[in-house]
């Protein structure tokens, strides 16, 4: 299914057909085509996010990123708006779609991207505004009123939230990046974080959060809320927050030692046979649970067949070849393996080409990195608000080579 | 509906999904039509005409055309609730364009709902209104955007900034200061949100008006961080361009140090700033590659083709270099640059990309490496934004390896990225590499070599070459894991065929050579192992490869020349089932051997060469069997090989930039302004500084042409590809390089004569052709003198002279050339398949007077029997067969031909009887499906009926169209980049009939005039097209061809669009001749087609 929106110029809805053509000549792969093409009429700029291809086209210069980086968020807001993404989802709201996208962009500029904004002119679907629509069989998700932020220097934030509640979270959200080598030696390995900040307070209030340990950040970036000059001089994050849930920082945490698992994988393999053996452990107690547990990891082409059995958790082998093990937690008494034999095609002798084991795990109230908030304040609120922390450790990039 | 709740999953999950989607627009999505919509529009209910309009919705995003309600809908425009108003308008910006008539019915509406006090309304009506493109209006949309330009709301502002690009798009013609003047207002809003839409404006408007920028220039500054994300890309470019046209080029910066240094050699006088350019060499370090910076601070500035044509005219650049300079303590530099900084912590990547640009190019060099860490932190945001953060990390890093090489751990390859990622990466791997990260780069390029992906371990092993040839400390290490890997494919690929082994194979040989190019002395051994392994490499193109390099390096140390006779031996006994690439290496590499030899080997050598020469001789494939007559050209077939690892082109542009990304000016680049072009006077005044402005433009519109040959020019200088000439005779290439040198020259005095751009374009392919040729001529003159006149029919010593002669070209251009037109005949049915009936073709250069589409074809009848033939017609034969191959095959033209409704083929009447020996010709009109299928035609006589095919000739889906040498010209640079592609092919046709006027010693031109004739009449003959002109060289040299240049021109058949066809040639009348064709055309797969049909015809 093909959806699209027209500004200024008219484009042909063939270059769809074309995208398609070059994707199948490319592989087939949505995943693996290049973000920027050039076609023959247009250059094209492509996200492919949970299925669905978001495809833009320009014929004259502008920057590459700034098309990548509008699609993204596009994406963002409507799966922020339709709670998921799928070809489904988008056709049982494909006017609200069609009415986001129009207030996103106008004539090919960005327009109103925020979604606090975006928010109070389109009113995103939910049951309450079905069931209105089934009983009264009328339905309107256009606001009356422009908002007023529009006007505001402080754009991302809605003048006059209302809420019944006044509280904020704060959340850590923390990737493990993490590299093995075919020696098992760490080759790199740090921590990508979020700071995740949900908030439900009334009027405009002034937060100020400071780390107690801000000198392990090695690389930062900001939401559009967070003043410069305080983190500048103290190194303190003071910003007006939007209403709901925003990423208040991105930042990155390098060169790390430790890793709170291990995954050792072996290959022998001799005369068309190959063994695998597969041992996962806790490294590193992080003193909480470590849970869902994952090492997936693609057979070689050459593998004719598998045979693979762990002594905990289940295995799937899928039919584009990927091997997924999943583990869950690491049960006490024992630590879980995989083993198994990989059977080579015929004419081969050994494997010459090795899998890279991509691990997943999930740690709740732990931030890997160390990083500690210092405390939240609060100002311009008329009440103490409700303050609650919260830290998560999962996978990122984090792989093991065989 | 009940079978769907059976017991599966799947029909569960789709039965929930069902009851989910109750309540929402669902089911007008799936079934738009099931209502009449007409009705429900004229319903007095809003809830009803919204239902409507979310139908007609639903079938526009589907792709249909529902521009048959446009009068109900626009009558719904005066409503009051906003839903059907917005939805409305949605509509309206559909069709607006088509319907214009019916359009200006809302336009009352709009003005009224531009004075209504809700701003949603008046931005909405303003919105729209711009969008329309009605061009009837646009003087009300000019009133409309005043008035909304001093709205009271913020947002209403914002879009009427918004609305200036959309009108200036529909009206650019008129006078621009209304625009400008607005832009200003808007510029000098109070609100960030309305700057960053007047930025945005600015850049579409007025781009090069960069005096507004001037009054403003430091609060915009200030407001910078205030403005959004979107606003901030554009606004950050516009005022790095008003520095650099303001206040030049900053005297600390990595632009100015490095352009300083690439002048002085050229300009040999550079007084002044030599002790700055000293400094900047010891900042920058000995590592940093000039060259590549150099070219990319030209390129910023100048664009691609006057970066190249300054090279020489230094005295300009001298001056623009005095006046431009300024201090890195400049106050608008610093604020701009203080400005910018905490936007590398944004968390939008184009905005960090944005901001890193202008500090690269403004801020001081050692302040620069704050840049970036943030550049590496972007790269972690999504895997899309990635590619193109790496394409302009890569450049940066080219330009300063040692910015990067501490952080090459961010450079390591994971299992996540795609393959366009993975070699990115390695590509910059490779170019930041020091003496320290080496050891932990290497290490983890052996980890790449296992990985799956064999087209990336290829890349692997060549970044591995790569590295060893920069740090000489890894080369014997890089070496032998190298030969592990070649003896480790070889017998992989030798128990089976595995995709990509191959690959990896050839790369890991292509790597060692390069190394041991370095210093191939001290590798003897190596070599001798990869000769002795000769016969487990299996894969013909890296069994050339080692064949090669055994020839090149026959004579080095002691081992080599004691073992090349065996394995001459080996090769001779197995030359009859080699591949043709390798049976050319193994001509070549006897050839060398020979060469090199003395005393008893040589006898030995020489039959073991003539034996391999006699072999060639009968070779099927027709290079090989022709070798034997010019072993001296052939010996080049070395740098075949070797050019495959050559450098990508260095195209660089702005960074950021689409251009960088496609490695083209994509149309709107522009390169920074001219430094300090803004003048003190224009600020005061207020005067756009028109002769600016042309000056960019022009720059940027032949930037192409330029940007191709530069890439050209750097891949013959870079030695790579005729290294197996210069390395076999030292005082040769040395030779060469003067020459080289006496070439550029010529080139710098035909670009003054002819002064036409495209000129500059022909001489240089000229150049590069022509020095293959020298580089042959060459050779063949060295053999020779080493006694192989016995199988050597050249004359030495011809081509020395030639150059020097050569330097005082001029050129006639001659248009009317007295060429015959002789329209080939194709077969369509042979009378010995059938009862004699012969029917031929051919395309008739005619043009049909009914459609567009069809194809004019003349028949002949012939009968070859003795008795009569009855009733003979030509049908369409599969008709429904024929719409459905073309369905498969067609894009865009697939809808037209829709349309068009035509059928196939426009048949003429039968012919009742057609006597023995008779010939009747017939005109008959066809739609082909393709420029490229065939049509299935029935051929019915005496009531037989047989089928055949027409193949169309891509020629004459062309009609003639005439326009004199400028005009051509004009056109020719519309259509740069994407549009235009060029072929190179042989031409051998005029030999025979321009050599007997060899001994005659006329006139050199009519040698030429024949020439041009030739070709012209060949290609006329297959095309439909109009010659425009042949540019003919003045030369003193008999027998030199080159430079000759012949331009037609025609247009698309189906829609009047130019396609132009050049030829160049370059060579001997006496020898092939290589030419080289180049198409213009908007059409990019017609132009490509018809471009290897040219080459083809040609050849």
């Amino acid at each position: 299914m093909l959806e699209k929106q027209m500004a200024g110029h008219r484009v042909d809805r063939s270059i769809c057909a074309w995208f398609w053509d070059y994707v199948l000549s490319q592989g087939g792969d949505p995943s693996m085509i290049l973000p920027v093409i050039a076609s023959p009429t247009h250059y094209l700029f492509q996200l492919f996010r949970d299925g669905i291809i978001f495809l833009a086209c320009t014929q004259v210069e502008m920057p590459p990123l700034m098309g990548i980086e509008f699609l993204c968020r596009v994406a963002d807001v409507l799966t922020d708006y339709l709670g998921g993404l799928n070809e489904d989802v988008i056709k049982d709201n494909f006017v609200i779609v069609y009415e986001i996208l129009d207030e996103m962009m106008d004539n090919g500029i960005p327009l109103t991207t925020e979604p606090n904004i975006l928010r109070e002119m389109i009113t995103p679907p939910n049951i309450v505004s079905k069931m209105l629509s089934i009983v009264t069989g009328k339905n309107s998700n256009v606001s009356a009123n422009l908002p007023d932020a529009t006007a505001s220097c402080i754009p991302w934030r809605k003048t006059n939230p209302k809420h019944s509640s006044n509280e904020v979270y704060v959340n850590l959200v923390e990737e493990m990046d993490a590299v093995f080598n075919r020696d098992g030696i760490l080759v790199k390995c740090e921590i990508y974080g979020e700071v995740q900040v949900n908030s439900h307070l009334p009027g405009l209030p002034d937060l100020t959060l400071s780390f107690s340990n801000p000198s392990i950040l090695y690389d930062i970036r900001f939401h559009p809320c967070v003043r410069f000059r305080p983190w500048e001089s103290d190194q303190i994050l003071s910003f007006v927050p939007p209403d709901g849930e925003f990423r208040l920082m991105s930042y990155r945490v390098k060169k790390l030692k430790n890793t709170p698992i291990y995954v050792k994988p072996q290959l022998t393999s001799d005369a068309g046979n190959c063994r695998v053996n597969v041992l996962v452990g806790i490294r590193n107690d992080p003193g909480k649970a470590i849970d869902s547990i994952t090492v997936q990891f693609q057979l070689p082409l050459c593998v004719a067949s598998a045979n693979l059995t762990p002594n905990h958790g289940t295995v799937n082998i899928l039919a584009d070849k990927t091997c997924c093990w999943s583990i869950g937690q690491i049960p006490k008494d024992k630590s879980p393996s995989l083993s198994g034999n990989l059977v080579l095609e015929v004419g081969l002798d050994k494997l010459h080409v090795f899998p890279v084991f991509r691990v997943g795990f999930r740690i709740m109230g732990v931030a890997f990195s160390g990083l500690q908030i210092h405390k939240l304040d609060v100002k311009n609120t008329p009440s103490e608000p409700y303050k609650g922390f919260r830290a998560l450790t999962r996978s990122g990039e984090y792989e093991v080579r065989a | 509906m009940f079978h769907q709740f059976s017991a599966t999953a799947e029909s569960l999950s789709k039965a929930s999904s069902l009851v989910l989607r109750i309540g929402t627009d669902a089911h007008l999505y799936d079934d738009p039509d099931d209502v009449s919509i007409g009705p429900l529009l004229e319903s007095r209910f809003d809830s009803e005409k919204v239902d409507a309009l979310k139908r007609l919705l639903a079938l526009l995003a589907q792709g249909s055309d529902v521009s048959q309600f446009f009068p109900q809908v626009v009558k719904n425009v005066a409503s009051q609730s906003l839903e059907l108003k917005k939805l409305v308008y949605l509509y309206l910006l559909h069709y607006a364009e088509k319907r214009q008539n019916e359009a200006l019915l809302s336009i009352n509406c709009f003005q009224k709902d531009l004075s209504d006090t809700n701003p949603l309304v008046r931005a909405w009506a303003l919105r729209t209104m711009a969008g329309i493109r009605l061009h009837a209006v646009a003087p009300l949309v000019l009133r409309a955007i005043t008035k909304c330009a001093r709205d009271p709301s913020a947002y209403v502002r914002k879009c009427a900034a918004y609305a200036l690009p959309k009108l200036y798009d529909l009206h650019h013609d008129e006078d621009n200061s209304s625009f400008e003047e607005l832009v200003d207002i808007l510029l000098n809003d109070h609100s960030p949100g309305v700057v960053g839409a007047a930025a945005a404006a600015f850049k579409s408007v007025c781009p090069s008006s960069l005096f507004l920028i001037a009054k403003s220039f430091r609060r915009l500054c200030e407001i910078l961080p205030d403005v959004e994300e979107w606003g901030q890309i554009v606004l950050i470019e516009i005022l790095l361009r008003y520095i650099i046209a303001r206040h030049g080029i900053v005297k600390e910066s990595i632009m100015f140090s490095l352009s300083t240094m690439s002048t002085t050699p050229v300009a040999d006088g550079f007084p002044t700033f030599s002790g700055t350019s000293g400094n900047c060499q010891t900042l920058v370090g000995t590592t940093c590659d000039v060259n590549m910076i150099t070219l990319m601070c030209k390129s910023y500035i100048d664009g691609q083709i006057e970066c190249f044509a300054q090279t020489g005219c230094s005295n300009s650049n001298d001056d623009k270099l005095d006046l431009s300079l300024t201090s890195s303590t400049n106050d608008d530099v610093v604020m701009l640059l203080r400005c910018t900084s905490p936007l590398l912590w944004s968390h939008n990547s184009a905005v960090v990309l944005a901001a890193a640009g202008v500090h690269w190019i403004m801020a001081p060099r050692e302040n620069i490496e704050r840049i970036i860490k943030p550049l590496l932190f972007i790269l972690r945001s999504c895997q899309a934004s990635k590619y193109v953060i790496l394409c302009n990390l890569l450049v940066f890093a080219k330009a300063v390896p040692p910015f990067f090489s501490q952080y090459y751990e961010d450079f390591f390859v994971c299992s996540y990225d795609t393959y366009q990622i993975r070699a990115l990466k390695l590509e910059i791997l490779s170019i930041i590499a020091t003496e320290s990260s080496i050891p932990i780069i290497l290490q983890e390029f052996q980890d790449y070599v296992k990985d799956p992906d064999r087209r990336f371990v290829a890349d692997t092993v060549a970044a591995i070459g790569l590295c060893a040839q920069r740090l000489p400390m890894v080369a014997s290490a890089c070496l032998e894991g190298l030969l592990a890997i070649t003896f480790y494919e070889s017998s992989l690929s030798s128990s089976s065929q595995i995709d990509g082994e191959a690959g990896v194979l050839v790369q890991a040989i292509m790597s060692i050579k390069a190394i041991i190019k370095q210093n191939p002395d001290s590798y003897d051994r190596v070599i001798v192992q990869l000769a002795c392994n000769l016969d487990r490499i299996k894969i013909p193109a890296a069994r050339a490869l080692v064949i090669w390099i055994i020839g090149e390096y026959s004579v080095i140390g002691q081992i080599i020349p004691k073992v090349v006779p065996s394995i001459l031996n080996y090769l001779a006994w197995s030359f009859t089932s080699e591949e043709p690439d390798t049976k050319l290496q193994i001509l070549n590499t006897a050839a060398k051997v020979l060469l090199c030899a003395q005393g008893a080997d040589s006898l030995a050598f020489r039959k073991i060469l003539s034996y391999f020469i006699e072999l060639a001789k009968y070779d099927i494939n027709y290079d090989n069997g022709r070798m034997h007559h010019e072993p001296g050209g052939k010996i080049l077939n070395g740098k075949m090989h070797s050019s495959i690892s050559s450098t990508k082109s260095s195209r660089i542009y702005l960074p950021g930039s689409l251009s960088q990304i496609v490695l083209h000016a994509a149309s709107g680049y522009e390169p920074l302004p001219k430094p300090c072009s803004l003048l003190n006077t224009d600020l005061t005044a207020g005067v756009v500084n028109e002769t600016n402005d042309s000056d960019i433009s022009s720059g940027s519109s032949i930037e192409e042409s330029g940007s191709v040959y530069d890439s050209d020019h750097s891949s013959i200088s870079s030695d790579d590809g005729n290294e197996s000439v210069n390395d076999s005779n030292d005082t040769e290439s040395t030779a060469l390089a003067v020459r080289n040198d006496v070439q550029d020259v010529r080139e710098k005095t035909l670009v003054d004569v002819s002064n036409v751009n495209v000129c500059v374009d022909d001489s240089n392919e000229n150049t590069k052709g022509n020095l293959s040729a020298f580089i042959s001529t060459d050779l063949a003159e060295l053999m020779p003198k080493l006694a192989l006149e016995s199988w050597l029919d050249e004359e030495p010593g011809v081509s020395s002279i030639q150059t020097t002669q050569q330097a005082s070209s001029g050129r006639i251009s001659i248009n009317n050339l007295n060429c015959t037109v002789t329209p080939k005949l194709h077969s369509l049915l042979d009378p010995t398949t059938n009862n004699g009936l012969r029917v031929e073709y051919a395309f008739s250069y005619e043009i049909s007077t009914i459609s567009s589409m069809l194809v004019l074809v003349e028949i002949f009848f012939e009968n070859c029997s003795s008795e009569p033939i009855k009733n003979i017609a030509l049908k369409d034969g599969e008709s429904s067969l024929s719409v459905e191959s073309s369905d498969q095959v067609l894009g865009e033209s697939e809808s037209l031909l829709r349309t068009a409704n035509v059928p196939p083929v426009l048949s003429t009447e039968e012919i009742a009887s057609l006597d023995p020996g008779q010939r009747v010709k017939k005109l008959i009109e066809i739609r082909f499906p393709h420029h490229l299928l065939p049509l299935k035609l029935a051929v019915t006589c005496n009531g037989k009926k047989f089928s055949t095919k027409l193949w169309p000739d891509i020629g004459y889906f062309l009609k003639p169209l005439s326009m004199n040498t400028s005009a051509f010209i004009d056109h020719e640079r519309q259509l740069p980049g994407m549009f235009e592609y060029s072929k190179r092919c042989t031409f051998k046709d005029h030999i025979e009939k321009i050599a007997p006027v060899k001994d005659d010693s006329s006139i050199h031109s009519d040698k030429i005039i024949l020439l041009s004739q030739i070709l012209a009449s060949k290609v006329l003959s297959n095309c439909n097209v109009s010659l425009v002109c042949a540019d003919i060289p003045v030369s003193f040299n008999i027998d030199d061809a080159s430079g000759l240049c012949l331009r037609f021109s025609g247009e698309l058949l189906s829609n009047s669009k130019p396609c132009l066809i050049s030829i160049l040639v370059e060579g001997k009348f006496s020898e092939p001749l290589v030419l080289t064709v180049k198409i213009n055309c908007e059409e990019t797969v017609f132009g490509l087609n018809l471009l290897n049909r040219v080459a083809a015809f040609l050849q």
